[in-house]
């Protein structure tokens, strides 16, 4: 994640959908990060419109959380990622709109010319995605840790805090 | 000796709104069976919406679809204003065109770049299309966006809008709101003329509707305007009926092997709605300068050609653009976000016109406003017999090609429809069995 020019301010985006169990942790920490972050930050819950989402992160600097299903990662670990850099998988769904995922979001936006400047993602392992609002005890004491690295990164990687907290 | 049977099977469509499958036996003889297969599970709407007061109809149907939230919408507040008896004039009724036309361009421009548009360049997806034609994806964004841009400020949000209400809207937008996007709306148009003159270079299959094949085609039909919100239910035979008659002329039902019921012109059987259309039993009503480039490219109606369709959607994007801009040009804000209303019991009835089609809603209310029954028909039940009698009729003509080649043009003679199965499979209708007579 290295350093690039940032034109403020940092574009907070969550995926996920808070009635699928631990698929809510996006919006979780989104809404908890606003909490912490106040106008520091912009927000955007996106609950899956990835053309959406191409418009506007373009030549932002973008911090993205959602969750993920990895057998190679324990439940409840915090990944980050350069979403430019690292490679995604590819959605398991190919048959709609629907199944446009983050990582065709990316090949796209670097097809079309519509990438954020950067793209640092925090994803956290999950094993819940059915019907539900509760997250796992054990993704909600990963999405607290989360919280407190994005905060770390954002006002690291911008220079010095940006910190408005309201708590 | 008997003919050998075949079977073309599609166990997952893609590019499609929904979850559905396709089966088709045919043999040296012709095509011996055609079945649509949903098998999305049905989501019980109608039964949802018992109960609930009259007011939360537009936001509770919205959520059907997340494409097309604001057909929904649409239907569900003229059917309450026609049980209310009230009806939204001026500034008001303009206001639920122009998010009509919101609408209609981000759904369409969906369909077009990200799902149709790739089957006539011979690319499996959009993302492949993109290394190619860059261009054509990021001009089909913008506009999509402008089409967002319109939906945000009047709707409140992009996706299952919170503004609308019965009577009107929560809040009207101020003059100098909608001011503030007719640049982006007359960037956006010019995009969309491009998109026009590109979609008719698209290499279609050759083949046409004619004579006993030509389909009904059913639309809206109004004096004055290409139609959206408003007007009689018409017919290329000769239907011209109000929403209050339409379940004198249509029925719905099941099919073992689809969670959607089949909705057919009683004693007529399938019918066409949607674009095609529209534009066929609307063609006139156009804007002049819609009509004058479709002229150009030698693009009239009726449009006889499903493959064709994405040139017609491509068209009512223009021409929503073309509406959007004259509306917000004559534009003075309301005094009132909305009309005063007033429960009775009474029975409502609607019909608009969804990006897909015709959308029929149906609600009873009792005197406190409470919905005791509701009946929805979504564009993509309409056209589920269609597209199976397309396939019936378009198969034989390329019997030759080879089997992966024929199983591909089935699912783009699907597309062309673009059809939302998840907005097929809201219904709900249930069997009783108590021993002695079946009930429903």
């Amino acid at each position: 994640m290295g350093m690039r020019k940032k034109p403020n301010p940092w574009l907070l985006v969550s995926l996920g959908n808070p009635l699928r169990s631990d698929d809510g942790v996006g919006p979780f920490l989104l809404q908890r990060l606003r909490q912490q972050l106040g106008h520091s930050v912009e927000y955007l819950e996106s609950g899956g419109d990835i053309l959406h989402l191409l418009a506007r992160w373009k030549d932002r600097w973008v911090c993205l959380v959602d969750a993920m299903i990895s057998d190679r990662h324990t439940v409840g670990e915090v990944i980050s990622l350069d979403g430019l850099q690292d490679p995604l998988s590819p959605s398991l769904c190919s048959t709609s709109s629907h199944g446009f995922g983050l990582a065709e979001a990316i090949t796209m936006g670097k097809l079309i010319d519509s990438l954020p400047i950067r793209l640092d993602i925090f994803a956290i392992n999950s094993e819940n995605l059915a019907k539900g609002e509760k997250l796992s005890p054990t993704v909600v004491k990963a999405a607290l840790q989360a919280e407190q690295l994005i905060i770390a990164h954002l006002s690291a990687v911008s220079g010095g805090p940006q910190c408005t907290s309201r708590a | 000796m008997a003919a050998q049977r075949k079977t073309i099977k599609v166990d997952y469509l893609a590019r499609v709104e929904g979850e559905g499958a396709l089966h088709i036996d045919y043999d040296d003889s012709g095509i011996q069976e055609v079945k649509l297969k949903i098998f999305e599970p049905p989501r019980f709407f109608e039964a949802l919406l018992a109960g609930r007061s009259y007011l939360e109809a537009p936001d509770i149907t919205a959520r059907i679809c997340g494409i097309c939230p604001v057909a929904y919408q649409m239907s569900a507040v003229h059917a309450m204003e026609d049980a209310l008896g009230i009806k939204p004039t001026g500034a008001l009724r303009e206001l639920r065109r122009l998010l009509y036309c919101g609408e209609w361009i981000e759904s369409h421009m969906l369909h077009i770049s990200m799902l149709h548009a790739s089957d006539f360049l011979g690319y499996p997806n959009a993302v492949a299309m993109a290394k190619d034609h860059p261009k054509v994806v990021k001009n089909a964004l913008e506009i999509k966006k402008a089409g967002n841009a319109l939906v945000r400020l009047i709707g409140g949000r992009e996706v299952h809008p919170i503004n609308v209400r019965v009577g009107g809207f929560y809040k009207a937008p101020s003059t100098n709101a909608l001011l503030s996007l007719q640049q982006q709306l007359e960037a956006a148009r010019s995009l969309a003329e491009q998109l026009v003159c590109w979609s008719a270079t698209l290499p279609f299959p050759d083949y046409e509707w004619r004579g006993e094949d030509l389909y009904e085609f059913v639309a809206l039909k109004h004096p004055e305007e290409y139609p959206m919100n408003e007007g009689r239910i018409t017919s290329s035979r000769g239907l011209d009926i109000s929403s209050q008659e339409y379940e004198n002329h249509f029925v719905e039902e099941h099919v073992a092997y689809s969670t959607a019921l089949h909705c057919t012109l009683k004693a007529r059987g399938s019918y066409l709605v949607g674009p095609i259309a529209r534009f066929n039993l609307n063609y006139e009503k156009l804007s002049p300068r819609v009509r004058q480039l479709a002229e150009t490219l030698n693009f009239k109606a009726p449009c006889i050609n499903p493959f064709q369709s994405i040139l017609v959607r491509s068209l009512e994007v223009l021409y929503a653009f073309d509406e959007a801009l004259r509306i917000i040009g004559d534009y003075v804000m309301p005094e009132e976000p909305h009309l005063h209303t007033k429960p009775r019991a009474a029975s409502g009835y609607a019909a608009t016109e969804a990006p897909r089609g015709l959308l029929y809603h149906r609600y009873d209310i009792d005197k406190t406003g409470k919905i005791s029954a509701a009946k929805i028909v979504a564009p993509t039940s309409q056209n589920q017999k269609t597209i199976e009698d397309d396939l019936r009729l378009m198969l034989p003509r390329f019997m030759h090609f080879p089997e992966d080649k024929l199983r591909g043009l089935c699912e783009r003679a699907i597309r062309n429809y673009d059809p939302c199965i998840s907005c097929s499979t809201h219904f709900l209708q249930l069997h009783f069995n108590d021993g002695n007579a079946e009930k429903t």
